[in-house]
């Protein structure tokens, strides 16, 4: 048995799925979809029930991702019944979705959650006449107090009503519907979607597009907007009549300091800086328990055990990347995203995205795009994951080479080792200064550049609420998951490689090729190019190498300011990290993969040669 | 008489007609066209002999079937010129208006056709960007009367104004935004708007965060 969940962003649909299947939450992809579904199982009278939390849409016509992903789960039949969970405090738009979702005519319930929420406004629902209007059971509840949880799978269970809903379209429209299924021998619910332009079976969109482009003659309008419109009056008309509006009390709304350019802009920024801060803070000291732990208890006893010099090479080599994939990924990274899902639960990144708009307009994006960036400043990986929140293929490449630049968690540890250790606190902050004006410029140039249309922000702000402890962890989790997933295999792999590089003197050899750059052009030690290497391969392991390799901890007795200075800038400028050009190729693609690796090389060269010829 | 003159007075007739619902009398073309109302009435003559106008025993002029047709050829074109240069080009409301006014009467009926489609979809064979679908421009604009340049956008109005959706243009046409309750004849109310013209509106008791170019897309008029 599967059910699913489905219903508007922020309904509440997480919440309820978390409460229904407790732990053992699983992801899975959906085959041909970038996009992971939530699974879980749950045991109701001995019978084994597969529960799924699809993605949170607003329509199942649109073109995202993840609305095309719900509409073919649909079409599939991919659930023998449906848990359609609506808003009440938001009725008559959660209602366009639940009609549509309805015309599919599958197995299903219908859950009024937030109805606490609902009665405080003085909303009063009449869930009875919604019932008999969508001809299928509905169940008020509220997940956060966990009001009539219980009742949703039994009620789900026997659900075996399909909704019957005939939602008044436009004569023109229901013409054509009747002509398509007749010409062509296609469902009702097919002949919609191909008149909006959407659907597989190119010669049923082909017939539907000829019709669809009469009636958008004669209404001088998109067959989308009217259909739109329609449900959209459909909706209003069952609000109005299951929907009574009591007094209301007024409440304050944060949203009057949060969304104003005073003060909003600089709560905006204090935010972002105090995560960041408590992010190093908290990393740097998570990061020392692990490092520290784990050369004690397994690394210096696995030299100790006299292993064949090429297998203690390779077992080396696993280690040092198992344990700079937790040195990095938990410190830092899971610090990271506890902050992150715990603002992004409350609701702020919306108002941040809003706020933010105008900046980003700047560099050729829009507002939406500052959830990708401040991912960035974790880790990079997650940043180029988060990027198909953009729309256009456009903003996602300029985002891409941004985000390859944004000083991430590694990047900050490699600033603070080298610079702000041995050369000064100030100088560090002058690195961060040097990023953001090569931010800016890259960004302009990019903009000129990059082909394609802007498109501007259309963004639900949802209202602000507590975050649940539960779900932050979770959703946590579940990323942490799937950053380890992708970068340590890749770590393993780089290290063994180099391992094997090293165990076989290669190292030497290509020291020596690119010493005439790294001595003559940057004014660095040979053994530098070395440490710039393995810096591809975690940025603060360069940090790690050129320790080992100069042969002390205390890198200012071995090397001039000046040349720390420009190792650590070239460093962290030049080649994004092996993880991220791995995920850029998988999310973009070779070319933008390419062109972000030489981009950041020769930018890293360019500054790392002038901070040397001016400093010097 | 210039057939350019002829065309003048047959769009001006109907326009008054149309605007007023009562046929217009010599003095009023006077007015609207800038001529001399002695210059009008002997132009009126000559067009009641070519079969364009009747005018009866109070003055009042009326097309006849041959002057309607060719009056609303020339106020198509008008439109659809104007709705070009305005909306498409970016050219002022009020100069496009008297450019349009010129290039009227040379233009062909072709190009006329040819400048509709391309005004309701500029690409017409535009490729998908790698799946990501490139929005199709609106048919809604162009309709002439009120909505070529002539609404005002979400970004012309205050905060916590009330107003009511009345069309959709260009870019703001996305599905999301027709998705979220934005849709011809929603009310909507501005929340929010800073200075760069971002906006934030209620829509169906959501609030929806707009970039600029998206919020000018959207025309709307006051709500009663």
């Amino acid at each position: 048995m599967k059910i699913a969940l489905i219903g508007n962003p922020g309904a509440g649909k997480s919440l309820i799925f978390n409460q229904l299947t407790g732990l053992g939450v699983e992801v899975n992809k959906y085959p041909g979809s970038a996009i992971s579904l939530e699974c879980g199982n749950v045991c109701y009278k001995k019978e084994k029930i597969e529960l799924i939390d699809l993605p949170g849409i607003y329509s199942l016509d649109g073109d995202s991702e993840e609305e095309v992903l719900v509409r073919r789960f649909l079409e599939k039949n991919g659930a023998d019944s449906l848990i359609a969970v609506i808003d009440a405090t938001k009725l008559e738009r959660n209602l366009y979705l639940l009609a549509q979702v309805a015309e599919y005519s599958l197995p299903m319930i219908i859950v009024v959650n937030m109805i606490d929420d609902a009665e405080r406004q003085g909303l009063l629902i009449d869930t009875a006449r919604l019932g008999t209007i969508f001809g299928c059971d509905v169940l008020p509840a509220a997940a956060v107090q966990g009001k009539n949880i219980d009742r949703i799978l039994p009620l789900a269970l026997e659900a075996s009503q399909s909704p019957v809903l005939h939602i008044p379209y436009d004569h023109h429209i229901e013409a054509a519907l009747r002509s398509l299924e007749k010409t062509m021998g296609t469902p009702r619910q097919k002949n919609l979607l191909a008149l909006q332009g959407s659907g597989d079976e190119l010669a049923l969109r082909d017939a539907a597009a000829s019709i669809a482009s009469e009636i958008e003659q004669r209404h001088r309008m998109s067959v989308g907007q009217i259909i739109a419109t329609n449900r959209h009056n459909f909706a209003r008309g069952v609000a109005t009549e299951i929907l009574k509006q009591g007094p209301k009390r007024k409440k304050f709304d944060l949203d009057s300091i949060l969304t104003r350019a005073f003060p909003g802009i600089p709560i905006l920024c204090l935010i972002l800086f105090s995560l960041l801060l408590s992010v190093f803070v908290i990393g740097s000291w998570m990061e020392a328990l692990i490092v520290g732990g784990f050369t004690t208890y397994i690394l210096i006893p696995f030299s100790g055990l006299g292993l064949h010099p090429l297998a203690e090479r390779i077992g080396y080599s696993i280690l040092v990347a198992v344990e700079a994939g937790l040195g990095i990924a938990f410190p830092f990274v899971f610090t990271f995203y506890l902050g992150l899902s715990f603002l992004e639960d409350t609701g702020y990144m919306t108002r941040a995205a809003f706020l933010a708009d105008r900046a980003m307009h700047r560099l050729g994006l829009h507002g939406e795009a500052i959830i990708p960036m401040v991912i960035g400043f974790g880790c990079a990986v997650p940043a180029i994951m988060s990027l198909r929140i953009l729309k256009t293929r456009r903003e996602q490449t300029i985002a891409a080479f941004l985000i390859t630049l944004v000083p991430c968690s590694a990047r900050t540890v490699v600033i603070a080792g080298i610079v702000a250790a041995f050369v000064g606190i100030i100088w560090a902050f002058s690195i961060y200064f040097i990023v953001f004006i090569l931010i800016i410029i890259t960004a302009i140039v990019m903009s000129r550049l990059t082909p394609g249309e802007q498109f501007g922000m259309i963004v639900e702000m949802p209202s602000l609420r507590k975050p649940r402890v539960k779900l932050v962890l979770q959703k946590s989790w579940l990323r942490i998951k799937e950053f380890l997933f992708i970068a340590m295999p890749l770590l393993i792999a780089t290290s063994i490689f180099l391992g094997l590089f090293q165990y076989f003197g290669v190292i030497d050899t290509f020291q020596a090729l690119v010493a005439p750059i790294t001595v003559s052009l940057l004014g660095l030690p040979v053994y530098a190019s070395t440490a710039l290497l393995f810096g591809i391969f975690r940025k603060e392991l360069a940090f790690e190498t050129l320790a080992v390799l100069s042969g002390t901890a205390d890198l200012g007795s071995v090397m001039t300011s000046v040349q720390l200075y420009t190792f650590a800038i070239v460093s962290i400028l030049f080649i994004p990290c092996i993880s991220t050009v791995a995920v850029l190729y998988r999310q973009l693609g070779l070319k933008v993969a390419v062109l972000t690796s030489v981009y950041s090389l020769g930018l890293g060269m360019l500054i790392g040669v002038l901070i040397n010829i001016l400093m010097k | 008489m210039k057939p350019s003159l002829r065309e003048d007075f047959l769009e001006a007739i109907l326009n008054h007609t149309r605007r007023y619902s009562s046929p217009p009398g010599a003095e009023d073309l006077s007015n609207g066209l800038a001529i001399d109302i002695g210059n009008v009435q002997a132009h009126l003559r000559e067009l009641a002999l070519r079969g364009d106008v009747v005018v009866d025993v109070k003055g009042a002029i009326t097309l006849t079937d041959q002057g309607i047709a060719t009056g609303n050829q020339i106020l198509k074109k008008h439109e659809t010129l104007q709705c070009f240069l305005s909306e498409i080009l970016g050219m002022d409301t009020s100069a496009a208006s008297v450019e349009a006014c010129k290039i009227e009467h040379a233009v062909s009926d072709e190009t006329i056709d040819r400048l509709g489609n391309y005004i309701r979809t500029p690409f017409p064979q535009s490729p998908d960007i790698q799946g990501v679908k490139t929005t199709k421009f609106c048919p809604g604009r162009g309709q002439g009367n009120g909505s070529c340049g002539y609404a005002q956008s979400l970004g012309d109005f205050k905060e916590g104004q009330r107003l009511i959706v009345k069309d959709i243009l260009g870019r703001g046409c996305s599905k999301r935004l027709l998705d979220l309750g934005v849709v011809p004849g929603e009310i909507v109310v501005i929340k929010r708007k800073l200075g760069n013209r971002s906006i934030v509106v209620q829509v169906k008791d959501c609030d929806v965060a707009l970039s600029p170019e998206i919020a000018s897309a959207i025309c709307v008029e006051p709500a009663p």
